[in-house]
């Protein structure tokens, strides 16, 4: 299953182009120190600079070099967007592996808290979240959004979880009498793979417009260096009433490229996991919700 | 009848679950709660109006339990304290002018948008690997894969300022009074088209994509291939025969759309300084107006669940198997 999903990857156009996109953003910022001599952080011209051959993309309004800004930015938004996606994958996948396959009272228990958390609305309790932690730092926003929204992954896990608990290859593990953590680890899993796929990718998606969306909210650390704080910062100094586009666009652009790059590989996972719906089709958090269960809460 | 109470009592629950987290957040800091909660507002206020807000937070003499009953019971009663920033003003006047307009921001464009993307994802699955399916799929991924925060920038920037065509703020000339006049309704849609714009371009490349999806799983089914074999015609057997059943998961859909819909409404508002929830809400944030960001939970979750219930109703009535449950 994983070598046909890697195959299938490397042959698929739009995976390509995803990947090429999602590679670029990480070497650029990996290389951050190596491109820009400028501090992100540190006022190094004058307030709000149009593009110009010392400052690439222009200065901020207080002075700082908006290209060294979004290089660094990468890392911060690149960070919380696989930290948080792992999270919120791990907590998902597990939790709707357990309920799909002990079924019963675990079940019952699971799905009420799945269902529940998935009527209260995310970003609003985000907010409450964020406020009494003050000033949310990037891991802390990580963690956040890692706890609260693990329900979706849960949930269609749980569906695809029941639709092969029953074939043969299960009860004859079961009959083995190989354990129940090992039968969940290393005969569902493996079988859910492409499911977990499309749940990493499109959480690590939400997880990066979730941060920049708190952020540009006003929730987060003013001492951060991301895309958020950036949009955040341009926001309050009104650039694009003072005409400042490069303060505000560049963060924008930004975010636009690696949702897009994130969105093409997960559209392509979906492909290559279900056939009849190739030529164009793209499977987000909550289509493949309605496929794989009953479509209802 | 008995799924629908069945719904009920779990909304309910969430609603319970939602409460005693704006219960339990504040007790969970260090030193005095509301102390903190005001000092960090930067609010002056006088010993008994302390003691009045201390008490819509349910912090009173007494065990813990007896202090949790005396909060529930002062949310039940419609009571969400009062806002620190707009102070003497209690939060559900704050919320609720505001809330009008998120309403009627949100409900239009929720409905423009679920309309055109069912559409567009119905027309597209009929019509696969053509060009228009194409060009729908890839527009829905690049439009759906865009944060709001994003769109909003950008269509602000470019039909706001650069072409200078619409408004960049407010819901209506600030210097007409509302009325029911034309000048002033033609006004109100003048300055919600952006907004609209935004949202319904967020939306509607999910709903498509929904809808699509659906389809295509149900063309194969042998009552489409009978609907051919009777000799009906194509937009028949594509309408009555296909749509129709795809319809019911994409309703689904739309109950957990609404989440999406209200957060990329409030950060359409901020962006477009339209003054709905999200714009107020923004500026409790940065006021550290604590009242009214918990009151705003609890708030856009009774929104989210009476737009569950709605959804389990339509349900109920387009799907003929859960009524014979009854």
């Amino acid at each position: 299953m994983i070598k046909v999903l890697f195959t299938g990857l490397t042959r698929n156009r739009k995976a390509l182009i995803g990947m090429i996109i999602i590679a670029f953003i990480v070497v650029v910022a990996l290389a951050a120190p190596l491109l820009t001599e400028y501090n992100p952080a540190s006022r190094v011209g004058r307030p709000h600079q149009p593009p110009s051959a010392d400052h690439w993309l222009g200065t901020t309004r207080i002075g700082q070099d908006v290209f060294s800004r979004l290089i660094h930015g990468a890392q911060t938004s690149l960070a919380v967007g696989f930290g948080a996606g792992l999270l919120i994958t791990v907590l998902g996948t597990a939790l709707g592996i357990i309920a799909g396959y002990r079924g019963g009272k675990t079940d019952e228990v699971i799905s009420f808290f799945t269902n529940m958390v998935l009527v209260v609305p995310n970003l609003p309790l985000l907010l409450v979240l964020a406020s009494f932690i003050g000033q949310a730092s990037p891991l802390v926003i990580a963690i956040i959004l890692g706890f609260t929204s693990w329900a979706w992954g849960a949930r269609v896990t749980r569906a695809e979880t029941l639709s092969i608990k029953h074939k043969d290859f299960i009860k004859s593990a079961e009959m083995m009498g190989e354990p129940r953590w090992r039968i969940m680890m290393f005969e569902i899993f493996p079988n859910l793979i492409s499911i977990v796929g499309i749940n990493f990718i499109g959480s690590v998606i939400f997880a990066i417009i979730t941060e920049a969306t708190l952020e540009f909210l006003g929730l987060g650390d003013p001492k951060t260096v991301s895309w958020g704080m950036m949009l955040y910062n341009a926001q309050k100094a009104s650039a694009l009433s003072v005409g400042a586009w490069w303060d505000i666009l560049t963060p924008c652009f930004a975010l636009a490229l690696l949702g897009i790059g994130l969105s093409l590989l997960n559209f392509a996972v979906d492909e290559i996991a279900n056939p009849r719906l190739r030529s164009g089709n793209r499977l987000n958090r909550w289509t493949a919700l309605i496929r794989s269960g009953d479509g209802r809460l | 009848m008995a799924f629908l109470i069945r719904r009920f009592g779990f909304y309910l629950a969430a609603f319970i679950a939602a409460a005693t987290i704006n219960f339990f957040l504040p007790r969970l800091m260090p030193g005095d709660p509301i102390q903190i909660m005001f000092s960090s507002a930067g609010a002056e206020l006088s010993p008994e109006n302390l003691d009045a807000l201390k008490l819509t937070f349910g912090f009173v003499d007494g065990p813990l339990w007896q202090q949790y009953l005396t909060y529930l019971q002062s949310i039940f009663t419609g009571d969400l304290g009062r806002s620190i920033k707009y102070f003497p003003l209690p939060v559900t006047s704050v919320l609720g002018n505001a809330l009008i307009w998120t309403v009627g921001l949100m409900g239009t464009a929720t409905i423009v948008s679920f309309t055109l993307g069912t559409f567009l994802g119905v027309l597209a699955a009929w019509r696969r690997g053509s060009v228009f399916d194409i060009v729908v799929s890839v527009g829905a991924i690049f439009a759906t894969s865009v944060p709001a925060v994003v769109t909003s920038l950008i269509v602000l920037f470019f039909f706001g300022f650069t072409l200078g065509w619409f408004p960049t703020g407010y819901a209506a000339d600030p210097s007409l009074d509302p009325s029911f006049s034309l000048t002033y309704i033609g006004s109100l849609l003048y300055h919600g088209i952006l907004p609209m714009l935004t949202l319904c371009t967020v939306l509607t490349g999910g709903f498509a994509v929904t809808m699509r999806n659906n389809m295509i799983n149900l063309l194969g089914e042998d009552y489409i291939v009978m609907g051919r074999a009777k000799g009906l015609s194509d937009s028949r057997v594509m309408l009555w025969y296909a749509a129709r059943n795809a319809l019911l998961p994409t309703v689904s859909s739309l109950a957990i759309a609404i989440g999406t819909v209200l957060g990329g409404s409030l950060v359409t508002e901020v962006v477009f300084n339209y003054p709905g929830l999200g714009n107020i809400l923004y500026q409790a944030i940065l006021a550290r107006d604590y009242p009214v960001i918990q009151g705003q939970l609890l708030i856009m979750t009774v929104a989210m669940l009476i737009a569950n219930f709605i959804v389990d109703v339509s349900y109920v009535l387009l799907d003929p198997r859960l009524r014979g449950t009854s």
